[in-house]
């Protein structure tokens, strides 16, 4: 068999009028990896999954999913993927329970093996006793894991999550990811009295994730990832690949006794030219200072900031995090 | 397939038990409208406030206005001595007819040559009522005509057969408005419920951001419809027979041709309207403009029912126009079916109209609304 995987695009542009939303991006996302695709609002990410999902035509490019054109053999590829998005998965008029079972009997589930797949739902997204409450009752860290369950619930090969975060709490959005990486990572067995051969092998492959956010933190949490930026890819890779290939320099982080002084001084040195820095970012109460070799520079910085009053604190060369190097990326 | 669309419609039943006020509006609001439409136009008009201007303050003027009384279209007349009051009350449409009797009413009564006259202002702001008072008037005046000129010829009033017009009117014995308004108001109703009804079909997962949801699921997008639209044929059929059952047993309006006729006509009628609304519904970006078109469309076609001005007065250009209309020929065939007892032989040039009507409507939606979701 030849190999495929389990997204495929292939110069993928779409145009509005003049606007170019998406433009001749391509990517592949393999089987059993979770594939962050990053970017600011507005960057292309909804019109790209949309495309994907055959919502939406290609103006021009094409997309595969499973090894099966999207435009072509949308019917074909439906039964076998998931989609979530976090706002609008569920109907809030229903109970929890009503949601699931129109998932599970919209995807053909019935009886007995309907009803055990939404008490493994249930169970997952910890809704065992609510199976009553109307959904526009739960809180979003809930109404989210039980839009992914509600998503799982016919254990598809390729699982499209559309900012399945998007205004839900830091603790929810962990165990969310938790419960993504425990898909990925034991696959859903189906069960024997429909096994063959061939969803045999697809177990063995995992459930793919595609995965559009535009939180940087949720972006380390991806195997590989994509950013987009105005309709185009400016980087991808493996967290690591992006952090050592993309980025121009090294990560200093200091603390500093006054961050917004130190970053208003070090950026007026910087456009005077006396310090050569690429970046400096504001942290919290920490400041990132980028450029290459940048201890050689340790000193000059201790200087202008000791000469504005200003404490430098500890410095120490940080391993950069992503969005250090998206907003490095954004501005080359 | 089957249990997908079954899925489905479970689903729209859910979400009308949770929005209650959604088919307790397409049940009752019928049912209630039609009750206050039966119930205001099943009598005739009566009542009328009228004012008097008698100069003539004699026993003639006083029998002409016992008279008008005596109609029972007009209340007690009002007396009063001023053409100023008279003026006023028209204007401020406190009356709908007021009566100026000259001073010299009395003396051309009586004289054998005498001419009397009689002035007659109506409220024509109010059409209605102005020629229903007109008809009264008209009525008594013609009496009083015949009993003069058999007075001045000197004859036994069994002696004087005058011009007479044999009337008997058929369908509608006593031209009872009811018999006409109710089915008229019927006919449209169903037509509101449908239209409505199905244009909220997919405007509103639009709005709610879960069409896209619906579409990504493995329905195709003829499941879609489908699941769609039984809940709206369900809902409609079922207001139409609440409604027929309210004016038949409550108001009278007979059903004289075949009730098994009719609700075949009227699922069908109630599928060309569905085929209107889901056309609607895909081109709504949210309820409110759903809602909106509904109700442009629905004028439109309430002008053709002839509910408001009979289609065979309308000019030419119109009356043709009227044939395009689906909701022109239902309202024809169901009255005829109440009324009349017309079967498919007197009825087809109409059930033929509104299928060929329905055929093309049909399937344009048909293609339009899949295109819309593929």
């Amino acid at each position: 068999m030849d190999y495929q995987p389990a997204i495929l695009a292939k110069d993928l542009t779409k145009r509005f009028g003049d606007f170019t939303a998406v433009d001749h991006i391509n990517f592949n996302v393999q089987h059993g990896e979770i594939f962050g695709f990053l970017g600011p609002n507005g960057s292309g990410k909804t019109t790209t999954i949309r495309m994907l999902l055959g919502l939406m035509k290609p103006g021009e490019g094409s997309v595969e999913v499973l090894g099966l054109k999207v435009e072509k053999d949308t019917s074909k590829i439906r039964p076998r993927v998931g989609y979530m998005s976090q706002r609008f998965s569920l109907y809030n008029d229903l109970t929890v329970l009503q949601n699931l079972n129109f998932y599970g009997q919209a995807y053909g589930l019935e009886n007995s093996l309907l009803q055990k797949r939404i008490a493994e739902a249930l169970h997952m997204a910890g809704l065992e006793r609510h199976e009553n409450t109307q959904t526009r009752d739960l809180s979003g860290g809930w109404r989210q894991r039980l839009a992914l369950g509600a998503a799982i619930l016919h254990r598809p090969e390729v699982l499209f999550l559309d900012e399945p975060t998007a205004g839900v709490d830091p603790l929810s959005r962990r165990a969310f990811w938790d419960l993504l990486y425990k898909l990925v990572s034991t696959p859903l067995q189906p069960e024997t009295n429909q096994a063959s051969l061939e969803s045999e092998m697809r177990e063995q492959r995992g459930v793919t994730v595609f995965i559009t956010t535009h939180y940087m933190d949720e972006a380390e949490h991806s195997h590989r990832l994509a950013f987009i930026q105005h309709g185009k890819i400016i980087a991808s890779g493996s967290p690591i690949e992006i952090k050592t290939q993309k980025m121009p320099g090294d990560v200093l982080e200091i603390s500093p006794s006054d961050a917004a002084g130190a970053v208003k001084v070090l950026r007026s040195a910087q456009n005077d030219g006396k310090l050569p820095l690429n970046e400096i970012v504001l942290y919290g109460s920490l400041v990132h200072v980028i450029a290459p070799d940048i201890l050689r520079h340790e000193q000059a910085i201790t200087v202008i900031l000791q000469n504005s009053g200003i404490q430098p604190g500890v410095m120490t060369v940080i391993e950069p995090s992503l969005e250090d190097v998206f907003i490095a990326c954004m501005k080359s | 397939m089957i249990r997908r669309i079954w899925s489905l419609v479970i689903k729209e039943f859910i979400h009308l038990r949770t929005d209650w006020w959604l088919p307790a509006f397409m049940l009752l609001g019928g049912v209630t409208e039609l009750l206050l439409v039966a119930w205001a136009t099943s009598r005739p008009i009566t009542n009328l406030p009228l004012m008097v201007l008698d100069y003539s303050k004699s026993a003639q003027s006083r029998a002409l206005i016992v008279g008008l009384e005596n109609t029972g279209t007009f209340r007690a007349a009002e007396a009063v001595d001023d053409m100023h009051e008279i003026t006023s009350a028209l204007e401020k449409g406190k009356i709908n007819a007021a009566v100026i009797i000259p001073p010299d009413f009395d003396d051309m009564m009586v004289a054998s040559n005498g001419q009397p006259t009689l002035q007659i202002l109506l409220n024509g702001a109010e059409s209605t009522p102005a020629l229903e008072a007109l008809r009264a008037v008209d009525g008594l005046a013609r009496d009083i005509n015949q009993r003069i000129i058999i007075q001045r010829l000197g004859l036994r009033s069994d002696e004087f057969a005058g011009f007479d017009v044999s009337l008997r009117v058929w369908f509608n014995e006593n031209l009872s408005e009811a018999l006409y308004t109710t089915p008229a108001e019927l006919g449209l109703m169903l037509e509101f419920t449908v239209l409505l009804f199905a244009a909220l079909a997919f405007s509103r997962e639009r709005e709610l951001g879960t069409l896209e949801q619906l579409l990504v699921m493995p329905f195709s997008s003829l499941e879609i419809i489908i699941g769609k639209s039984i809940p709206v044929v369900i809902i409609a059929i079922t207001d139409f027979v609440l409604m027929l059952g309210m004016i038949h047993f409550a108001f009278d309006v007979p059903i004289r041709g075949s009730f098994f006729l009719l609700m075949v006509l009227a699922l069908a009628y109630l599928l060309v309207e569905l085929s209107k609304g889901l056309v609607i519904s895909v081109i709504s970006r949210t309820q409110h403009q759903a809602f909106l078109l509904v109700m442009l469309v629905g004028m439109v076609d309430f002008m053709f029912t002839g509910y408001a001005a009979p289609v065979e007065g309308m000019p030419q250009a119109l009356q043709w126009f009227a044939n395009l209309i689906p909701a022109h020929h239902w309202l024809y065939i169901m009255r005829s079916i109440l009324l009349k007892g017309s079967g498919l032989n007197v009825l087809y040039p109409h059930v033929l109209a509104l299928a060929a009507l329905g055929l093309i409507i049909g399937t344009f939606s048909l293609r339009f609304v899949r295109r819309a979701l593929d």
